[in-house]
């Protein structure tokens, strides 16, 4: 019995131990795909004008999480904005300011690589939080509808992936699966 | 590790150079302290086992302000739970609930002292071999025996 019993827990923490091991433990799970995407209300930088994510439904919107402390937003950025210009009849690119100053993003914006994005200031960082940003840079895919189909974690450098995923957003959700 | 997670890690590790944000301004007391018991219980994105009610950085800070939103607007705890679940999975939590698969990290510990009073119990116990104790052989009986006698009595 007591063999049984002994083999019995050995089995569970074999179980756990490989559950435990079998995934980074680092790695924030992404739960947020095929959910509605969280309203938002926030700044633009340049007009100080207010946009909400109501206002944008019916087209698909492309939602890229930065700051200008950080290096690999930096490497993503000329292709972010070559996505914003050449696909901009499939999605509206939006950069989101993520734990920085106005003046700093303005400053990076000024004296960086062009950026066709429209940016907007997350003051306190809720909209990130709302939506299940754990690091910069992440991008999320939303469609026209208003749901996430996807994001990215860390920096887009690849174009077709870029592509893709815009064109993704005018496929059907079932489409997909 | 890929190429984006090394490169996230790097940025997770610069965001040390975040510019700093003060926290929102405390609630009532008895808030308050359900604010802070709850972000105790809830995971720092990018610390090392830390809750966000113990890390420093921006996303902790950003995170224990939505708390702090959250208990304000009148919401459970459970609730508050809920809504980082809906977006970190249960990876968000440091306790995790105890159903399912996590029922092997709640029991585990238990069954192993179970296993341990049983094993403990049974050797503890005098063995049944089934020998009958050998009386000790009177004088004259064993003449080996009678001759170490007489040695060690001498």
């Amino acid at each position: 019995m007591v063999c049984g019993l002994l083999a019995l827990v050995a089995a569970g923490l074999v179980v756990v131990l490989y559950k435990g091991f079998g995934r980074d433990p680092h790695e924030v799970p992404f739960m947020m795909e095929g959910k509605p995407a969280p309203n938002f209300t926030l700044r633009r930088l340049d007009t100080g004008e207010t946009i909400t994510l109501n206002q944008l439904k019916g087209r698909p919107v492309v939602l890229n999480f930065w700051a200008s402390w950080c290096g690999p937003c930096k490497d993503e950025q000329p292709l972010l904005d070559w996505g914003a210009r050449t696909l901009a009849d499939r999605a509206q690119f939006f950069g989101v300011i993520f734990e920085d100053t106005d003046e700093n993003a303005r400053e990076y914006l000024r004296t960086g690589p062009a950026s066709a994005l429209t940016q907007l200031l997350d003051t306190r960082s809720q909209t990130a939080v709302d939506y299940g940003v754990s690091g910069v840079p992440e991008t999320y895919f939303i469609d026209a509808n208003g749901i996430i189909r996807g994001k990215v974690v860390g920096p887009i450098l690849d174009d077709r992936l870029l592509v893709a995923r815009v064109d993704a957003l005018s496929q059907p959700l079932e489409a997909r699966k | 590790m890929s190429v984006s997670a090394a490169m996230l890690t790097l940025t997770l590790a610069l965001g040390a150079f975040a510019p700093q944000q003060a926290g929102s301004a405390p609630l009532t007391p008895e808030l308050e302290l359900r604010v802070q018991a709850l972000g105790k219980l809830i995971r720092c994105p990018v610390c090392q086992g830390l809750s966000i009610a113990d890390s420093s950085s921006a996303s902790a800070r950003a995170q224990m302000d939505k708390v702090r939103e959250l208990i304000a607007a009148g919401q459970t705890d459970d609730q508050v739970r809920a809504y980082f679940v809906a977006r970190y999975g249960e990876w968000a939590l440091l306790e995790p609930p105890a159903h399912g698969f996590n029922l092997l990290v709640w029991l585990g510990p238990l069954a192993l002292l179970l296993v341990g009073l049983v094993v403990v119990f049974r050797t503890g116990r005098p063995r049944k071999t089934g020998l009958v104790p050998v009386a000790t052989p009177a004088a004259g009986e064993d003449k080996y025996l009678d001759a170490i006698r007489a040695e060690v009595d001498r």
